[in-house]
């Protein structure tokens, strides 16, 4: 511990904690205090609606959700899952593609890095808008190219089975330039004396990318892959624009939410789904570093 | 790349004739694949990522009538009028100030507050330093607190309104992490040397801490300002009069309001996206390179996650 030179010797004991009292106040009452009075909420029942008590109930919204509306709460999980799973394994192969193809510096990559970076930057609205308009199944080119190629009609988001992957499809759009981006610093840190080696031992291509590169890259695949998982965890603005969760797209974020803000509000059931996804966040999260981090040792 | 093998070799005109040819041929192959190359990588960015954008804009130029005859062609005949339909409609203009001001101030705010907190921190003047660091980062794995933010906000009369709103978004203090480590890279003998000339504390990080930080608060401030901007959820709680909305909230109900009317909506779209497009084609380079330097650090740029997270919240 070093001691703060500014100030007299008096004052200066108290110049750091000055320094940090202003944000530390703000970050308590509108940081962590929401946090974790998340817990608190969760264990009672109170719908939000001015003028409402709230009352401490103990377990029920846990009791209710898992008695009572467990087929919805599963369900959601259910979604959940499958939109991280889907969301996951497409951008890191996408991601990985493009970067392969575009790290080097050639004529016109970085315009090409530039355009398919550049989808992230709009907001859910705006990126919820347009696929609203290119997947309408009454008038959009979706609909169009759908009716030649496989013909027949299809509601697309409003197909039950089809809808969660196509919000998939619009999250990978969105979010595959950063994968790529990350890849692309990944494949720029090895060293090309171990490319040399290969080919002098006469590693072909595929062989040069499953013992080198995929290796070397394992830093880059853990943040890309941890990060994407992550962030589609909690996803539900996206969703909200294209389907407010109606057709089987009620991810834990999208329950939540519905839960808490839609028609009839109930603050505290929203609270425990929002306990549910921290508790299913935590696992996946803690499972996944370990898992990550011990690839990266072993290869 | 060197290709000379150990052995001698005995150099003869038929030999260096064949390296000739095999060499030309090597370099057609190459101009071949390169070209192919490139116009893959053109119909992948362009076609996939950038043509949803240009087709939106195709449709704001339709008119109704125009647009219900041939919905995926082009328009015909072309029209500029749901530009100015959209934008008196849906009132942008007021809802772009409102964004603006959303974005700026907490952008500003969580910087200088940021830079606060991080200083002491990362000169270890407390105790243990350490720990508070860890302290704050771990909150970050705390569970969402969207609902009791709401009830809060409700109770400290910040809801539906803009001074509450930007208190709210004001004081999160996201970006602290990734300060903290850049201050370290500051030496401390500029403290101790200020110090002794008499520089007061505050100066100090004002004139010379923040302006050392300048890429690092570059960065950090572009980035907070796009997810400011772009946050739908927070207004749509938190905003319940339609004229404090932002755009992105305004764009939500125009979109509610307006469902089958596709060409005044995909003028309203590319009204909203106008402005961050703009800022994309500006700091496009600043951006790319944010997201490659917190990439560089390699897996400790996990360690960003619930600030990233933090800021998208």
């Amino acid at each position: 511990m070093s001691t703060c030179p500014f100030g007299t010797r008096r004052t200066s004991r108290w110049i750091p904690w000055l320094s940090i009292a202003v944000p530390s106040i703000g970050w308590l009452t509108f940081g962590l205090y929401p946090s974790l009075a998340t817990v608190y909420y969760s264990f009672t029942n109170y719908s939000g609606l001015p003028g409402t008590p709230e009352t401490f109930c103990g377990l029920c919204n846990y009791r209710n959700m898992f008695t009572s509306n467990y087929s919805q709460l599963s369900q959601a999980v259910v979604t959940t899952l499958e939109y991280v799973g889907g969301v996951t394994v497409l951008q890191i192969v996408i991601g990985l593609g493009l970067a392969l193809v575009l790290q080097r510096r050639r004529f016109g990559f970085g315009f090409y890095r530039a355009l398919i970076f550049m989808p992230q930057i709009f907001s859910v609205t705006i990126v919820g808008v347009l696929f609203s308009l290119l997947l309408d199944p009454t008038s959009g080119p979706a609909e169009t190219v759908y009716h030649s190629v496989i013909g027949g009609y299809s509601s697309f988001l409003g197909d039950s089975d089809l809808a969660i992957w196509l919000i998939v499809l619009v999250n990978v759009w969105m979010f595959s330039g950063y994968t790529m981006l990350v890849y692309i610093a990944g494949l720029r840190r090895i060293p090309p004396e171990l490319y040399e080696a290969a080919a002098l031992d006469g590693a072909g291509a595929i062989r040069r990318f499953w013992r080198i590169t995929w290796p070397m890259l394992a830093p880059a695949t853990t943040v890309n892959v941890f990060l994407t998982v992550m962030g589609s965890l909690g996803e539900y603005a996206l969703i909200l624009v294209l389907t407010q969760g109606q057709y089987h797209t009620q991810t834990l974020g999208m329950f939540m939410f519905n839960t808490a803000f839609g028609a009839n509000p109930d603050l505290g059931l929203g609270s425990m789904l929002a306990m549910v996804q921290f508790v299913l966040t935590a696992v996946i999260g803690s499972l996944l570093l370990w898992v990550l981090r011990r690839r990266e040792v072993s290869l | 790349m060197s290709t000379r093998t150990a052995g001698p070799r005995r150099v003869t005109p038929e030999l260096i004739e064949a390296e000739r040819v095999a060499r030309r041929r090597r370099g057609l192959l190459r101009g071949l694949r390169l070209s192919g190359t490139q116009l893959f990588c053109f119909v992948v960015a362009a076609g996939f990522f950038a043509l949803p954008l240009v087709y939106l804009l195709l449709q704001a130029f339709k008119t109704y009538p125009g647009f219900l005859k041939d919905p995926t062609g082009l328009p015909h005949p072309w029209t500029l009028s749901n530009f100015s339909a959209a934008w008196n409609q849906g009132g942008f203009g007021v809802e772009m100030i409102n964004s603006l001001i959303y974005a700026v101030v907490p952008d500003v705010i969580t910087l200088i507050l940021g830079v606060f907190l991080a200083f002491p921190i990362s000169r270890g003047w407390f105790k243990h330093s350490n720990v508070l660091y860890s302290f704050f980062v771990f909150s970050g794995f705390l569970p969402a607190g969207l609902i009791p933010l709401f009830v809060e906000a409700q109770k400290l009369g910040l809801y539906d309104n803009q001074v509450g709103y930007l208190i709210l978004t004001s004081l999160t203090g996201a970006g602290f992490f990734f300060f903290v480590g850049y201050i370290k890279t500051i030496p401390r003998e500029l403290d101790e040397a200020a110090a002794m000339d008499g520089c007061g504390y505050v100066r100090f990080i004002f004139q010379i801490i923040i302006p050392q930080m300048k890429p690092a608060l570059a960065t950090f401030a572009i980035f907070g300002f796009v997810a400011s901007w772009n946050n739908l959820i927070l207004p749509l709680i938190m905003l319940n009069d339609s004229s404090l909305w932002p755009v992105t909230r305004g764009l939500y109900g125009f979109f509610g309001e307006h469902t089958t009317q596709w060409p005044l909506i995909a003028a309203a779209t590319v009204i909203v996206a106008l402005p961050i497009l703009v800022v994309f084609a500006l700091l496009q380079r600043h951006l790319v390179e944010g997201v490659a330097g917190g990439a560089a650090t390699g897996s400790a740029g996990v360690g960003n996650a619930p600030a990233a997270v933090a800021a998208e919240e």
